[in-house]
């Protein structure tokens, strides 16, 4: 190695570290130490969207999926969490206009969002999955679905991916049902051989009961994410870091479980 | 002996680059008008709001509109902002919309002209698109004779301004049916003036149950009749309506506290109260939209049950009803928000199931339910 391409790479590792450092490059984010020193997390979301946030009839708190994802997010950087309720349109404006730190409202990774708010690591995946009757051995993924019929809900990404299938796997018939519902019913009276229903539908059929399973990896990516302040990179490391613990340690499996 | 090697080898480099230059380049998408098309549907009433007004590149028009034709919808309504074409008072520049005018007719697809959006020179410093003072009226009336007459004989149907009962559209002012009806009587004129034929839409009017005197619009219904208080029959030919049926069926009843579909038949009824039954309406904007998470949203299934609905509801029971034009086909990027769930296509040319299966019904391959 000469000593110009020494030079070089010293060069690129510095800018690279300079960039990436929240507290080096130019003006120093304060973004996680403001929250620490404030000792607050706030947090918005739109609870208008059960089981992940909702108002709770009986008490009026907040609650659900995200507001439990909200509080333990915050407990791991040791600090209060504050939920701030605010309008699905609007939230990335609010989030902009610092109404609050951080928005968990369901929101899906958006790469047309991306010169706004930067995103977390996904904490939830609720993309199209693939569901069979629950004593259905013969189909484990999407390619045992040759010759069989695919239940989708008319119009829904599951009908999308459906009709891409159906033009990959050799006689796959699809039927159009009104609802993701109604899809699983007809999976589990064995009116269809399978269905394609998003993961969030699926796993409230199976929680009230109903005789179906999921099969396979999911069939499409919907991804959950926590989004931030473009700017705000130390507060979304730490987010990040929080995340990654909590999906090592079971705390995304065991929230899930609770919710869906 | 070196300078001759190093001018072969500095040519042979050159050859390359050229190549590298030229011939390598990607091919480019070519645009060209191609044959004449004609539209195929069981439903000669079908149409889609197109949104070419920003789309830059001509394949993309042509493609747009190309698939507007194979779903099977004869009309579209394109909005074509005054301020775009001309920047300077009397300096107009029609190479754009002649590149939508000419692919969508050549597509077989009868346009509809949506004009409105103000110059900055006719319009006073700091207010909006929409603001238009009666100063200005004899300007717009000036811009609307330039585009009929640019246009005679291709476009044949033109709608003066949008939503004027709407604060928004009427540049934060407070509304007002008998200062439309004013800028009406001028466009008409100007456009009869520089073509006979052409067919004038008026109203446009936003469905809203804001109460007279609410500051950010008024109610259609109060609105429309307001407009012929003032005057208005003697300057349309056809009533613009935009009907969206928010949560509701296609079929629900119209109610005058109600914003639905159907609530274009009480837009009508006002139209016969006032002797202008003979008079078409045109549903110029309207629809449903499938956003999972916005408030007037719909499922997917119904989204599309509706639409297809709304068509055969126009071809089967309303003789006075033009064409349902809904909203909108396609934008050039996304919106980023729940206005992306009116589309029928994505901005990569994607189609959704909606336009799968209008498509389906415009062959006649499928009913209203499916």
């Amino acid at each position: 190695m000469t000593g110009r391409t020494i030079a070089l790479t010293l060069a690129v590792v510095l800018v690279l570290t300079v960039t990436s450092c929240p507290r080096l490059g130019g003006k120093e984010d304060r973004s996680l130490l403001k929250v620490q020193e404030v000792g607050v997390l706030q947090v918005g979301l739109d609870a208008s969207y059960p089981p992940f946030e909702e108002i709770d009839e009986t008490t009026g708190e907040i609650r659900g999926f995200d507001v439990d994802l909200a509080r333990e997010l915050a407990r791991r950087l040791d600090v209060e969490v504050e939920i701030v309720n605010s309008g699905w349109d609007g939230l990335y404006d609010a989030l902009e206009a610092n109404r609050f730190d951080a928005a968990i409202s369901g929101l899906v990774y958006d790469p047309w969002q991306t010169d706004r708010v930067a995103y977390s690591i996904s904490y939830f995946n609720v993309g199209q999955v693939l569901v069979v009757r629950e004593d259905r051995q013969t189909i484990a993924q999407v390619s045992d679905l040759q010759g069989r019929t695919l239940g989708v809900e008319l119009g829904s990404e599951g009908d999308v991916q459906g009709h891409v299938l159906s033009k990959r796997l050799r006689d796959l018939t699809l039927r159009s049902y009104s609802t993701p519902a109604e899809v699983l019913s007809a999976v589990s009276q064995g009116e269809v051989d399978a269905g394609l229903v998003d993961a969030i539908s699926a796993r409230q059929f199976i929680r009230a009961g109903g005789k179906v399973r999921i099969v396979g990896e999911p069939v499409s990516d919907e991804l959950y994410v926590v989004a931030v302040r473009l700017e705000d990179k130390a507060l979304l490391q730490a987010i990040n870091a929080a995340l990654v613990e909590m999906r090592d340690d079971g705390t995304l499996v065991r929230l899930a479980d609770k919710w869906l | 002996m070196v300078t001759a090697r190093r001018v072969k080898v500095g040519i042979q480099v050159l050859v390359i680059v050229l190549i590298m230059a030229f011939g390598v380049r990607p091919p480019q998408p070519l645009a060209t008008l191609g044959p004449q098309q004609h539209v195929e549907t069981i439903n000669p009433k079908m149409g889609v709001h197109t949104r070419l007004t920003d789309e830059v590149e001509e394949w993309k028009i042509k493609r747009t509109l190309e698939m507007v034709r194979e779903m099977g919808a004869a009309w579209i309504v394109e909005y074509f902002p005054w301020a775009y074409y001309e920047r300077d008072k009397g300096a107009y520049d029609w190479s754009h919309p002649d590149l939508v005018v000419d692919h969508a007719r050549r597509q077989g697809l009868t346009v509809v002209a949506r004009l409105g959006y103000v110059p900055e020179w006719a319009r006073p410093e700091g207010s909006t698109f929409s603001h238009l003072d009666p100063a200005h009226y004899a300007d717009f009336g000036d811009f609307v004779y330039a585009f009929v007459d640019h246009f005679r004989g291709r476009v044949q149907y033109i709608i003066i301004w949008n939503e004027p009962n709407l604060g928004l559209e009427w540049g934060f002012q407070p509304v007002n049916p008998a200062e439309y009806t004013a800028l009406l009587r001028i466009a008409y004129a100007r456009a009869k003036e520089a073509d006979p034929q052409v067919q004038v839409l008026a109203g446009a009017l936003a469905p809203t149950l804001a109460p007279v005197g609410h500051p950010e619009g008024m109610n259609d219904l109060d609105y429309l009749q307001g407009m012929y208080d003032a005057g208005a029959a003697d300057y349309f030919d056809v009533l613009a309506a935009h009907a969206y049926g928010w949560k509701f069926p296609v079929d629900d009843p119209p109610a005058a506290d109600k914003v639905n579909f159907r609530r274009v038949e009480l837009l009508r009824e006002i139209m016969v109260r006032n002797g202008d039954g003979h008079k078409p309406v045109m549903i110029t904007e309207g629809g449903w939209n499938d956003h999972p998470r916005w408030t007037k949203g719909v499922r997917p299934y119904q989204r599309i049950t509706y639409t297809i609905g709304a068509y055969e509801l126009a071809a089967r029971d309303w003789d006075w009803c033009l064409a349902v034009i809904p909203y909108a086909f396609r934008f050039p990027w996304p919106a980023r928000s729940y206005q992306d769930y009116f589309t029928f296509v994505t901005p990569e040319f994607k189609p959704k199931p909606i336009y799968r299966e209008v498509q389906s019904y415009a062959r006649g391959e499928r009913g209203v339910e499916g």
